[in-house]
């Protein structure tokens, strides 16, 4: 079946630059060259159809109306022998560490910027910094970030680097899990032959690291809820998932009440205190006392039972000041700051358009690199030069020149790719990872995480709002690979 | 368990029971169309009794500008304007199952999530009455499929108690509902021959899936009083009315853990008003020209009985916040 697959120019997963397979997809490779291809689509087919039956859909947004759908699922997974995995998991750890140490500083003492190590103005103007909504506050075990989703890539040489932070509301854990489920309907051969890291245990140890934010004033047994804004949102199903997998109260603001600064949910038999709130509504909507005066989605008076330790709220309220794009640049230095270590996973090198050098220079090769606005997300709002014609950069040097704060610039890194099955052709395509990692008493690093691929031939944009996909992803366990 | 979730799997019972019934009685009357089709007036008729049953006619008229077939069909089962259309039902049971996935079986939301995907790409030409058989069909095999995962997956506890009570009640009503339009049209054509008669309670059992069963237990002759009497009182057929509402009874005493509190003795009480009234005794003494007022009053009190039970839940938000 792979006869015809190549992949030259980039780092490929499955295979070296001379055409041989890597040892620990070799398995697999030969397992795959035993179906005919009719049987290759035929289970294309059914996996695709499963995640519609079962509505793991996400809703997509078109001029107010919105339509569900599936997030595409290619089925060869993504294949980590143990010791790549160890060095991420070590990496992210470490990383998501220093980003709470760095959130835990700059909403009180502020040493890191009184130290001059990171521009004090870079924090202070970011309009995701909410000093004043929640500087001083005290809050269960000095953490910050629940969960943080990091995206990581792999460039020419092979080496995962750090693309983005996600420490705000982190999304795609239950495709982790639905991914792999339906890996093992459609493809049960496939894993008795591999030794593969389980994800069930995970989701405990999710639910024990949110029971143990426990609030300063607290009922007797902590009772804990996930704040969801409802169905119309488009990572409804995560919510769902993550909610019925925990064993915890699906609730929307609707559902809540603050009464004399202690948060309760509306329930048949009368108002029931909450102590912990996994919210997956952003901040500007969580409160329209405190933020937004229209949120219709929130709850009044959450951030002052917040401010008065009558309530934990997950993620931590203003984590968007420390992963946006500028902020980005600045994690190795608080890595190095706060724990007196060196990145085990480096960023990809980004240049500031605020910084008149930098932003000389990058004006002059634009057609070499990636621009990005350092407040946008999923793929919107940026340049990749190398693909845009002349016109696209002389719109964004008009840009950049304007609003130079906004923008970062990045060299075009030759994302690694991997073998996808699709249209009932084996074809190379761009991949990124999201690992996701669980900070409670303990932290926990999801085996593998979210890899995403960009199923467009060619192209570079791996979000699932923009024509990506998912795959499953696979940490062999010791021994092996 | 959450006021809106409750909520929530009130409404999707009783959309799902809504969705089989409103079907079922179209599709036995597009047959009974079928065989009466050389009595062209009193098709006609029938079709505004089954409009009345699962709709409104002044809803009709008002969307309509004819009384053709194909508008019927239209407006009973596709309609997006009428909020009791098939359609609507299926959408209305799928959106609240899924704001409450994380409480139903997840066979459950499959089961109905397949019939809402197959049911919005489907394309029915006009005319092809084989095709919305088929599709009325479906719709009941899912219900009964739905009832089956409910009732063999769900452990009994406050969210199946809130299912069965929706279901119930929908069910009670309905049978109401059927009753009451079609003896009120008995009584209008009460000067006709036996034979229309009973048509009139032939249709009644047929639309309320009951005529085996009654031919069970009684003789094949359609005696309208026999026929009342199993429709409104019989204990043992479970789409009478007193079996729904000892059924409804059953699962708030189950909810309650069989007391009576301060916030639900109301719910109690208007149950008992309710029950009082249809003893068979009662029953058996009302003349056939009383059941009609006697039908409107059961279907105030059911009214009545939902909304003390939405209040009871704080299903519904009290009209002023003290």
């Amino acid at each position: 079946m792979f006869k015809t697959y190549q992949s030259p120019k980039f780092y490929d997963e499955m295979m070296e630059q001379d055409g041989s397979v890597r040892d620990h997809y070799r398995e697999f490779h030969n397992m795959i060259n035993q179906f005919s291809s009719e049987e290759l689509r035929e289970k294309h087919e059914t996996a695709q159809l499963s995640f519609l039956r079962q509505g793991i859909t996400f809703t997509v947004y078109n001029d107010n109306i919105g339509t569900e759908r599936t997030m595409p699922f290619d089925f060869i997974p993504i294949i980590m022998p143990p010791a790549t995995w160890d060095t991420i998991e070590k990496g992210m750890i470490q990383r998501a560490e220093a980003l709470n140490l760095f959130l835990e500083d700059i909403y009180n003492e502020q040493h890191i910027l009184n130290d001059g190590v990171i521009p004090r103005e870079l924090v202070e103007q970011n309009p995701n910094y909410f000093r004043d909504q929640v500087g001083g506050v005290k809050i269960p075990l000095n953490n910050h970030i629940f969960l943080a989703g990091i995206d990581l890539i792999k460039d020419q040489e092979g080496t995962y680097r750090v693309l983005e932070d996600n420490l705000r509301n982190p999304s795609g854990m239950s495709y982790v899990y639905q991914n792999r489920y339906v890996m093992r309907q459609v493809y049960p051969e496939f894993f008795n032959r591999h030794s593969i890291h389980s994800l069930e245990e995970q989701l405990s140890n999710m639910q024990e690291a949110v029971l143990s934010h426990v609030p300063k004033h607290c009922s007797k047994k902590a009772r804990a809820v996930l704040l969801t804004p409802g169905m119309f949102n488009s990572a409804y199903y995560d919510h769902v998932f993550l909610a019925q997998q925990m064993g915890i109260e699906l609730v929307e603001g609707r559902d809540l009440k603050v009464r004399n600064g202690i948060v309760y949910m509306k329930t048949i038999r009368g108002l029931q205190r909450v102590d912990i709130i996994y919210r997956r509504i952003d901040d500007d909507y969580l409160d329209p006392k405190a933020f937004k005066p229209d949120s219709a989605l929130g709850v009044e008076g959450l951030l002052e039972a917040y401010r008065k330790g009558n309530v934990a709220i997950l993620n931590g309220i203003g984590n968007g000041v420390a992963d946006d794009k500028a902020m980005y640049a600045y994690v190795p230095e608080m890595i190095r700051y706060y724990l007196d270590e060196e990145p085990i996973i480096p960023n990809v090198d980004t240049y500031f358009m605020r910084n008149e050098e930098q932003r000389n220079w990058a004006l002059e090769r634009l057609d070499e690199l990636v621009v990005k606005n350092v407040g946008a997300s999923g793929g919107y709002d940026m340049l990749i030069g190398p693909h845009a014609s002349e016109h696209e950069i002389a719109a964004f040097k008009s840009k950049i020149l304007e609003d130079p704060n906004q923008y970062i610039a990045q060299p075009t890194i030759q994302l690694s790719r991997a073998p996808v099955f699709q249209d009932g052709d084996f074809y190379p395509c761009h991949v990124d990872l999201r690992v996701f990692v669980m900070r409670g008493e303990k932290t926990n690093v999801l085996p593998g995480g979210l890899s995403r691929v960009a199923l467009k031939k060619g192209s570079l944009v791996v979000n699932s709002s923009q024509g990506g996909g998912g795959k499953d992803t696979w940490v062999l366990k010791g021994g092996e690979g | 368990m959450l006021s809106r979730v409750a909520d929530s799997l009130y409404w999707m019972s009783r959309n799902i029971e809504r969705a089989e019934n409103n079907a079922r009685v179209l599709g036995v009357q597009l047959i009974q169309m079928l065989e009466a089709s050389s009595e062209e007036s009193l098709a006609n008729h029938d079709w505004e009794t089954v409009i009345e049953i699962c709709g409104s006619l002044q809803e009709f008229n008002q969307l309509y500008d004819r009384f053709t077939v194909t508008n019927i069909i239209d407006y009973l089962a596709f309609s997006e304007d009428n909020l009791s259309s098939v359609l609507n039902c299926i959408k209305f049971a799928r959106e609240n199952a899924r704001t409450t996935r994380d409480i139903i079986p997840n066979d459950l939301f499959e089961v109905w999530n397949d019939l809402y995907l197959e049911s919005s790409r489907m394309f029915i030409p006009e005319g092809s009455i084989n095709e919305v058989h088929s599709f009325l069909k479906q719709v009941k095999i899912a219900s009964l499929t739905s009832q089956g995962v409910i009732e063999s997956s769900m452990s009994r506890g406050v969210p199946y108690r809130f299912i069965k009570i929706a279901k119930w009640l929908e069910r009670a009503e309905k049978t109401a509902r059927i009753l009451n339009v079609l003896s009120e049209k008995s009584e209008k054509d009460a000067e006709r021959a036996d034979g229309t008669n009973y048509y009139y309670w032939r249709s009644a059992l047929q639309l309320l899936n009951g005529y085996d069963e009654y031919l069970k237990k009684y003789p094949p002759r359609m005696n309208e009083k026999d026929v009342l009497t199993f429709l409104l009182s019989d204990e043992a057929f479970p789409r009478s009315i007193q079996y729904c509402m000892d059924h409804v009874r059953e699962a708030i005493i189950a909810l309650e853990g069989a007391r009576v509190s301060h916030y639900s003795w109301r719910m109690y009480a208007a149950l008992d008003l309710l029950m009082e009234e249809f003893n068979e005794e009662h029953i058996n003494s009302l003349q056939v020209h009383e059941f009609s007022s006697f039908l409107d009053n059961f279907q105030d009190r059911c009214n009545d009985i939902s909304l003390i039970f939405s209040q009871t839940y704080y299903l519904i938000e009290p009209a002023s916040v003290p």
